[in-house]
């Protein structure tokens, strides 16, 4: 079965409620103009008070009454003055200069989406629609290729969330990826109970799994990962109906106090040792720390460079020995300094994840600076990105995201 | 809705000023300036401090190092995961500035009892700022797992000049590796 005969989508998730109860328009100040000024005064508005959040607003609008043309020009917003005396002095200076008279109007606050919500628009105020460019928060539409390499980086992470020495329990997955050289950063499943804290056949299949994902890139349009892809039943729309999902840390934020005893205690015996359950290891948390642990190796910090700051010694050693594999880093083998390729977090990265991220997950992305998420299954318990909260649509906060839902057709699968 | 603010009684006001100094020590580190200390039955038995940078791990805050320390001495010593989530629901969590959205959320996962904070947080408070998650719960009690609707009590504003003028330092002295703007830097 080849995954161009699955029928898959991508679908951008807004940082904007589709039902919005903030108000969806902004105050202006505006005024009649005579038509041999708008050339002038446009030039002269657009420096003194240039509509820096409202570029799809027109400037001027056109009017027609009884045959006669009617120009109006926005003067500037409200929020810059509480009236219009106190609008900006080179506004007031038009004004009287033109002996203009300034009225309260409203424009659309957000660029249309569709080509009804534009006509909706133009009724207030005439805004710009660009169907065919339409840009999605600084990242254009996806072309096939982009498409295709995207639904093999999810068909990956389908492949990690089903683990074999868990039966038919499914957890959460989440990779890392490079999106300009395709690599995977890193890696991370679910580790809040110890039943999937250990299993080495679970560390294999990510290999593997790796592994065939490097080859599938090189045959384009191969599958990501040889075997069975999916969980089994339906995850994406009956979720409570099975209990095949508990051991979704972030559907389930607290199943990891529910952990049986004598499963511990099995654990306990196999390793000889400490048990690496965590409740907060949630898929999601566990690559960002591989993909830091990663960058400590490949970018050690220099002696020179701020001593009190770097990671003591000790640590780097345990770090090193437990991947005897990966020693030469990368930035020696490009030729370059490790200062030149250093990434900063994971600035540009992409991450794909099976479920939904709950608010923990979702913030942690935040702070890591990542550049887009993937998800493919919808989180209503605790989602972050549209079930419950939306936090990429958090104006406050420092780095927002882009956020896409991978549409998978399991009648195919 | 808002945090309520503290009556500064002394033993809460003492606990705050243990976290200062791991907020302090942090600082030396070149680390942002945030410290907590974790509290059972009046003793303090964990502290931590940010290490964002050293770490390169932009989730390693104060109160993920602090939990953590006590996660691995709780497992080391054998404890189950239901007595490791009896003995977090007996912890009171000093933290010099308000946790963020995820550090909120992750104490709501652990079911600690209670957060006292010095100052707000206003670009990512999960404790009243930004989200109100420590009293989120309401909407998850459908589901029936132990633990859930276990809000914690959150209070604000406990020595709160100090963590601030601690916080505005750090900005002003601006970050040795040039990696962060100064928005960047608030906890």
């Amino acid at each position: 079965m080849g995954l161009q005969n699955l029928q898959w989508g991508i679908i951008h998730v807004s940082d904007k409620q589709p039902s919005r109860d903030e108000p969806t328009t902004v105050d202006v100040f505006a005024s009649k103009i005579e038509p041999k000024l708008a050339n002038t005064l446009v030039r002269h508005l657009c420096q003194i008070a240039p509509l820096e959040d409202l570029r799809h607003v027109k400037r001027v609008r056109k009017t027609s009454v009884g045959g006669k043309i009617e120009l109006s020009v926005i003067l500037c917003t409200v929020i810059d003055c509480e009236n219009h005396e106190d609008m900006p002095s080179g506004v007031l200076e038009i004004v009287s200069t033109y002996q203009l008279r300034p009225y309260l109007t409203n424009v659309s606050k957000f660029a249309a989406s569709s080509r009804e919500e534009w006509e909706e628009q133009c009724k207030l105020w005439p805004t710009s629609y660009h169907p065919q460019t339409q840009i999605i928060d600084g990242i254009t539409e996806f072309s096939e290729e982009d498409s295709q390499l995207i639904f093999n980086h999810m068909n990956i992470v389908i492949g990690l969330t089903k683990m074999r020495c868990l039966g038919n329990q499914v957890v959460n997955a989440a990779i890392i990826m490079d999106p300009v050289t395709q690599q995977i950063i890193a890696s991370g499943t679910d580790q809040t109970c110890s039943l999937l804290a250990d299993g080495k056949q679970c560390n294999w299949e990510l290999t593997h799994c790796s592994r065939q994902a490097e080859i599938s890139f090189e045959f384009n349009h191969a599958l990501g990962c040889s075997g069975d892809l999916f969980p089994e039943g339906s995850c994406s729309e009956s979720i409570e109906n099975t209990g095949s999902y508990n051991h979704v840390s972030c559907l389930n934020p607290w199943s990891w106090m529910e952990q049986k005893a004598h499963a511990q205690n099995s654990i306990m015996v196999d390793n000889g040792s400490t048990t690496k359950w965590h409740p907060l290891g949630h898929a999601t948390l566990v690559a960002i720390e591989n993909a830091a642990s990663r960058d400590r190796r490949l970018y050690p910090v220099e002696q020179l460079e701020t001593s009190i700051a770097r990671v003591p010694v000790k640590r780097q050693k345990t770090q090193n020995s437990d991947d005897e594999e990966e020693h030469t880093p990368e930035a020696v083998t490009n030729g370059l300094t490790p200062e030149a390729t250093r990434p900063y977090l994971c600035t540009g990265y992409d991450i794909y994840i099976a479920w939904e991220p709950c608010t923990m997950c979702a913030m942690a992305l935040v702070h890591q600076r990542i550049r887009r998420i993937f998800y493919a299954f919808p989180n209503p318990n605790a989602g972050a990105l549209n079930s419950i909260h939306r936090l990429q649509g958090e104006k406050s906060l420092n780095h927002h995201y882009s956020v896409f839902r991978i549409l998978l057709d399991e009648k195919n699968s | 809705m808002d945090p309520k603010i503290s009556e500064d009684s002394s033993s809460e006001i003492m606990f705050m000023e243990l976290a200062l100094d791991h907020a302090k020590e942090a600082m030396s580190r070149l680390e942002v300036p945030v410290g907590c200390v974790i509290v059972e039955d009046g003793k303090v038995i964990a502290s931590g401090s940010n290490r964002t940078n050293e770490t390169r791990n932009a989730t390693r805050h104060a109160e993920m190092e602090a939990t953590d320390i006590l996660l691995k001495q709780w497992q080391n010593s054998g404890l189950t995961q239901s007595e490791v989530s009896e003995k977090f629901s007996n912890c009171v969590l000093y933290v010099t500035c308000e946790p963020c959205i995820m550090c909120a959320a992750a104490l709501l996962f652990l079911g600690i009892r209670a957060v006292y904070y010095g100052c707000a947080n206003d670009k990512f408070g999960g404790c009243g700022l930004i989200l109100s998650l420590h009293e989120s719960n309401s909407k998850q009690a459908s589901s029936s797992a132990v633990g859930q609707g276990k809000n914690f009590k959150c209070t604000g504003g406990i020595v709160a000049s100090e963590a601030i003028s601690l916080l505005r330092s750090f900005y002003e002295q601006g970050n040795p590796n040039g990696i962060y703007s100064h928005n960047d830097l608030l906890h």
